[in-house]
């Protein structure tokens, strides 16, 4: 049995790295925005009106970008089995220290849920961004809601991002292996994701 | 009150709209005054023109024809401007310190260069009041900050015939006008209205919000989920540190034998 099986294809990366670059373009260009709090992040694009620009333009490549992710993986990640069930009931063994096995196929329920609530944020945050843009142009309630519900959208995805990190950084070790070069370790495979592992590699683990 | 105005340094207007003649001298006067040229508009059967505030128009004169009893028609003009609101809409959105100010007089004042032409003042405003100019800066009534600081009245104020527009101290003028019996719109809502005014009737007759407020959703964006989220962004940090040190991450490097229990 090899050590490495393959995650992620090439391809596949890449569009992550330019959904996550874009992503955070749009967190520090819109941070001063969100409130006069953060009005020092203004000074990394050189003021606010080129923030403004930025924004707009890491907007429409992150909106792409991320509708486009989650279309190539939809199948993967709409469909839940019985033995999601069991991990979302038992939240995934993450609330315990206890040894916690479940038989899961590619993503697990919360990783479905993440693509999920990312693709429905994405298309949001798109629709209310583009009112925004030209307040002008729009009835003034139409522009007052979308700002509120572009604030509530960004503040939502940020929290979700920090759960997504933790967990695909120090929370699992050997995850980001699959996002940097594409092969994880096959025992990662086993532990994670043992139903997509025997499919990959057409061993019986 | 985030931008705290000193009672006694608050300059405002008493509008007393029966004494309107709707002559319009206020919207000649800032324009002279302001520098700015005319707007061009189309006949559509009123008097009232233009039929809006423009960049290039800071105060007009709102003509309202009311059907009153059967066969009567009342006319009324309203001195339609920026507010000048104590607790300002436009104020507590704009995200470029200094763009939108507070004088010392309780002026909603802005310096164009520090305007970034995101609008959201737009949105905030209680009245729909500021307009965006052609290079995309905010445009409305400052309330002549260069008189005021020589001294001088505003130019409309400067200008009207009939004393409709009263410029003064905020607090004498809404004293006089209530030791008259007047009914006045704008003593307290908002934080108090650089301009009051003195109706005829109920203000939803003159197209006024009868309760101005800051919009709901703009309120629930500033002042709800802008903290809430920061909060919720630090606490989402700490419950994934908190996992870390307490339940721990899934670690792999198991005995393999363990591992065999799949299935």
């Amino acid at each position: 049995m090899s050590n490495y099986i393959e995650r992620f294809t090439a391809g596949e990366r890449v569009l992550h790295w330019i959904v996550t670059a874009s992503f955070f373009t749009l967190l520090l260009s819109g941070l001063g925005l969100f409130s006069r709090l953060f009005n020092g992040y203004f000074t990394l694009f050189g003021g606010g009106g080129n923030a403004i620009m930025v924004h707009k333009i890491a907007g429409i490549v992150f909106f792409f970008s991320s509708l486009y992710m989650f279309l190539k993986h939809r199948r993967d990640v709409s469909t839940f089995d019985e033995d999601d069930r069991r991990w979302i009931e038992q939240r995934g063994g993450y609330l315990s220290r206890e040894e916690a096995h479940f038989n899961i196929g590619k993503y697990n329920p919360g990783q479905k849920l993440f693509a999920i609530f990312i693709a429905a944020a994405t298309l949001i945050l798109g629709v209310t961004g583009l009112f925004i843009w030209a307040p002008t142009l729009f009835p003034r309630w139409i522009v007052q809601l979308s700002l509120m519900i572009h604030g509530l959208m960004f503040v939502g995805t940020v929290m979700f991002v920090v759960v997504h990190v933790y967990l695909a950084t120090i929370g699992n070790p050997g995850t980001i292996e699959a996002m940097l070069y594409g092969d994880v370790r096959s025992m990662w495979a086993k532990r994670h994701h043992p139903k997509w592992y025997k499919e990959a590699s057409g061993e019986n683990p | 009150m985030a931008d705290a105005i000193k009672a006694e340094n608050r300059k405002g207007f008493l509008v007393d709209t029966s004494r309107c003649i709707g002559c319009r001298s206020c919207q000649v006067a800032c324009k002279q005054w302001n520098k700015m040229a005319a707007d061009k508009t189309v006949e559509q059967g009123s008097y009232e023109n233009p039929r809006d505030l423009t960049p290039a128009l800071y105060n007009r004169i709102r003509f309202l024809e009311v059907g009153e009893e059967p066969g009567g028609v009342n006319w009324l003009f309203l001195n339609e401007r920026c507010m000048h609101c104590g607790e300002a809409g436009c104020m507590k959105v704009c995200p470029s310190p200094g763009a939108l100010y507070r004088t010392k007089e309780g002026v909603v004042a802005y310096n164009k260069e520090k305007c970034i032409s995101c609008k959201y003042c737009v949105s905030a405003c209680p009245f729909n009041v500021p307009r965006y100019d052609s290079d995309d800066k905010v445009s409305k009534c400052h309330l002549c900050l260069d008189r005021l600081s020589g001294g001088m009245p505003p130019a409309c104020a400067k200008a009207c015939p009939t004393g409709t527009l009263k410029f003064g101290k905020r607090s004498d003028l809404i004293a006089d006008a209530q030791a008259t019996g007047k009914q006045l719109y704008g003593v307290n809502d908002l934080g108090g209205l650089g301009v009051v005014y003195a109706l005829e009737g109920p203000p939803e007759r003159y197209g006024l919000p009868a309760t101005p407020h800051i919009p709901l959703s703009i309120f629930l964006w500033k002042d709800v989920i802008k903290p809430l989220g920061i909060l919720g962004f630090w606490g989402s940090i700490g419950a994934m540190l908190l996992h870390y040190v307490t339940i721990g991450p899934k670690k792999i490097d198991e005995a393999p034998e363990k591992e065999e229990r799949h299935e």
